[in-house]
């Protein structure tokens, strides 16, 4: 049984079929609206197709300072919307929609989204990357009840409260810094026997009172019914396990590149990221992928932005010898 | 037209209202918050007519927030006769409350 849609979205979706842009850009990062700034400058019909709100991951920090230009520093999320009107300025469009799949090869690439049927003759790939997930029982369902992933966002609902940080690199060091202000107690939660974390985190880490290390230990099961009680661990050692009495843990294991929906068509390495070198160009002809989602060495604002000038660069010499 | 904000006097005044409400619980901390924030306006300029879109500012009415039950934010509340019928933390779309806000109010 089809879905009656309304004559209004039917129109919008014929519409949007007829009409074939040069540069679709999935993704509205630094990667992607410096995509579409380079891109609208050259003269390419441009369109970005963003979820939620300009600016990606970093429009959740609220201070950028190693982003040059800004001797101050500059709030991620003002910059976000810098770089969408920076490119809006030259004509790239933005679209609120999340895309459901993507058909990228051939001259014709065909991206289907919540807002329809978007047509284009070459992708650029900026959807970057987010917090990965422990993949353990409940995980999702306790999530907002426990479980979080945020604590420059969530730490306040725990203040004088005790709570569990996983991990061991510098995101897992930082948010266990966070929370110690916040909370009564924090437990460090890690898998070895060290930090990974740089080394600035760890007297800093150790000399607070509030902080304790669980060490060779993993999260085992969520404990608690409806709302989390605490967590069992499990001695990565001697594989014995124990219960933590906990209010939240805080799931910092990091990061995850967002190509679940292109695994299918692209050449992707083990970790999930789609491999390009620094022409941003992927296995398939006409398709780029710029910033974090990309295989790389640094992934920082910076150099998503830089890719997203290669990807333009390379997308305009690709659209000159095909059409 | 933009989502409107209540105070605990607005907001029970709104409940007393027939029809179905949406309310965003947010703080001007809130990192995420400030992210759904115009996708969330946009949802009011789509709707309009057919549903009020609000926020309410969580560290100013801290006791509204605890009676809602918020535990974090941000997160969308829909109310239907004054009764909440559904809420969702965190929508990591615009497409997500939309979907959210077609399937809760398609069971009334």
């Amino acid at each position: 049984m089809g879905v009656l849609l309304p004559l209004s979205a039917l129109t919008q979706r014929r519409v949007r079929m007829e009409h074939i842009y040069d540069v679709l850009v999935i993704g509205g990062g630094p990667g992607g609206y410096t995509a579409a700034l380079y891109a609208t400058r050259a003269g390419l019909d441009t369109m970005v197709l963003e979820k939620m709100a300009p600016g990606g991951q970093m429009a959740q920090t609220t201070q950028i300072d190693n982003y040059p230009g800004f001797d101050e520093g500059i709030d991620g999320f003002l910059l976000g919307e810098k770089m969408q009107a920076g490119a809006a300025r030259f004509g790239a469009k933005t679209e609120l929609a999340e895309v459901y799949s993507a058909q990228l090869s051939g001259d014709v690439k065909r991206i289907e989204t919540s807002e329809g049927v978007f047509l284009g003759r070459a992708v650029v790939i900026a959807t970057g990357a987010g917090h990965k997930r422990l993949g353990i029982d409940r995980e999702e369902q306790l999530t907002g009840k426990g479980v979080a992933y945020c604590a420059a966002c969530d730490g306040m609902f725990y203040r004088d409260k005790t709570v569990a940080v996983v991990g061991g690199g510098n995101s897992a060091a930082a948010d266990a810094m966070i929370l110690s202000r916040i909370c009564e107690r924090v437990i460090l939660i890690h898998r070895r026997d060290n930090l990974r974390a740089t080394k600035i985190y760890h007297d800093a880490l150790t000399k607070s009172e509030k902080i304790e290390f669980r060490w060779n230990s993993t999260v085992n099961r969520l404990l608690g019914e409806g709302r989390l009680s605490g967590v069992e661990l499990r001695d990565v050692g001697t594989g014995a396990l124990s219960e933590l009495k906990v209010d939240g843990v805080f799931i910092s294991v990091g990061r995850a590149p967002a190509t679940e929906l292109f695994r299918d068509q692209l050449e992707l390495d083990r970790n999930g990221y789609i491999i390009a070198d620094e022409s941003t160009r992927t296995s398939l002809p006409g398709v780029f992928a710029v910033g974090d989602v990309r295989t790389k060495a640094l992934r920082q604002v910076i150099t998503a932005a830089a890719d997203g000038a290669v990807a333009a660069h390379y997308a305009e010499e690709y659209l000159a010898e095909t059409r | 037209m933009a989502a409107v904000n209540l105070n605990t006097e607005k907001f029970h005044k709104i409940m007393h209202t027939e029809g179905a409400v949406l309310v965003d619980f947010w703080a001007p901390w809130c990192t995420y918050c400030r992210k759904i924030s115009s996708a969330y306006d946009k949802v009011a300029d789509q709707n309009e007519g057919k549903l009020i879109v609000a926020k309410v500012n969580i560290d100013e009415e801290e006791a509204l927030a605890e009676q809602e039950g918020i535990e974090v934010i941000p997160t969308l509340v829909l109310y239907h006769n004054g009764k909440s019928i559904g809420s969702i933390t965190a929508p990591e779309s615009k497409a997500r409350i939309d979907s959210f806000l077609q399937e809760a109010l398609a069971k009334q």
